[in-house]
């Protein structure tokens, strides 16, 4: 991923006890963190808990994260999924109850992968500018068409459709060597 | 509201080279995929992790509850409140006994608490500590006293090789505190043992 060097500079100087650079990087890292707690946790207050600890996790260790052994998204996944998985066993009688056609459709490594595509997904999504990152959510994840994300964000139709194209050409750029 | 997601072609155009339009349509790919990302991050959250670093240490509300109630429960069921002892030549008022945390499952420590010099205020202490890996590098274990989750107070720092021993004073009131608490003594370290006061 393109942006991957710059987030282990940025754990780095983590690392280093630079809070600038913790803060771009839960800036950066934010929503993909709490997007998969909340999806593995269903619920807001333990998602939040284990974003919480996933960042402070990342502040106390980012020391130990050595370039030369992963990329830094895939280093910052392993801490998420660590204090989710935690989180998720502290209180396992109230952990969501998953159909049962879910339990035949993936087994462990199939969810593993989807829930690590999901992360790579929302990560790059994250490094767009924040216009092509809109219109790119409102296209897929809302169900508005074209015409009515123009009509919704007050901007002229043409705008949407290069915004779009663009975000899109640039996620292709930041994911080019992921694959659905 | 459309209830169908969107059409590949009404989001690129038609006006693609075949090299763009495989890119686009790989992209697109992806992201039918996957489900959608958290809308709003909340900003409790965001307060919360701000704080990080700058105070010590930092502890969910669920998990502090869970160990101070914890630490609690084994201290009131093993070792009340007043209970005296007297070993090993140290005149031991009282002990405690700290229960050891997820990151240091296999730790055991006590705290034998002496008398308080009425001239100064200092207590006496003998922490007698096992179990803990030796630190290197100049780093260092703190026995803390801790209020409402938070570092309140330290009691003295301290290295382990097996087996330790340490005598330690502290001049605080006791009685103002919730929780002893070990930890290395960095900012935002775990909870490594941990009792009620």
């Amino acid at each position: 991923m393109a942006t991957a060097e710059s987030d282990s500079r940025l754990i780095e100087r983590v690392g280093r006890g630079d809070r600038e650079a913790f803060e771009q990087l839960y800036k950066r890292f934010a929503r993909p963190v709490f997007a998969m707690a909340l999806r593995q946790l269903g619920d807001n207050g333990r998602a939040e808990d284990a974003a919480q600890e996933t960042f402070a996790a990342v502040w106390r260790s980012a020391r130990s994260y050595k370039a030369e052994r992963g990329t830094a998204s895939a280093w910052l996944y392993a801490v998420a999924r660590h204090a989710i998985i935690d989180r998720a066993r502290q209180k396992r009688e109230n952990a969501i109850e998953v159909p049962e056609e879910a339990d035949t459709r993936a087994g462990p490594a199939e969810r593993a992968e989807e829930s690590w595509l999901t992360w790579r997904v929302h990560s790059a999504l994250e490094l767009l500018p924040e216009r092509e990152r809109v219109v790119i959510e409102l296209a897929y994840w809302s169900g508005l068409s074209q015409t009515e994300i123009a009509s919704y964000l007050d901007v002229p139709l043409g705008t949407v459709k290069t915004r779009t194209r663009t975000g899109l050409g640039r996620l292709a750029g930041l994911l080019e060597e992921v694959k659905a | 509201m459309s209830e169908e997601r969107p059409d590949f072609r009404e989001l690129v155009g038609d006006d693609l080279t075949p090299e763009e339009e495989l890119e686009l349509a790989r992209v697109d790919g992806l992201l039918r995929s996957v489900p959608g990302p958290a809308t709003e991050v909340p900003g409790s959250l965001t307060r919360a992790v701000e704080r990080i670093g700058t105070t010590t240490p930092i502890w969910t509300r669920r998990r502090l509850v869970a160990a101070v109630a914890l630490a609690a429960t084994l201290a009131a069921f093993f070792f009340g409140v007043g209970r005296w002892v007297d070993r090993g030549g140290f005149d031991a008022r009282a002990t405690v006994q700290m229960t050891a945390g997820r990151t240091a499952p296999d730790a055991t420590a006590k705290i034998e608490l002496g008398r308080r010099d009425e001239a100064t205020g200092n207590w006496k202490m003998r922490l007698v500590v096992d179990g803990l890996p030796h630190l290197t590098d100049n780093e260092y274990y703190v026995l803390w006293l801790a209020k409402d989750g938070q570092y309140a107070g330290a009691c003295g720092t301290f290295n382990v090789d097996g087996r330790t021993t340490v005598d330690l004073t502290a001049s605080y009131d006791l009685s103002e505190y919730d929780a002893w608490v070990i930890s290395r003594a960095e900012p935002d370290a775990p909870w490594l043992l941990s009792a009620a006061t």
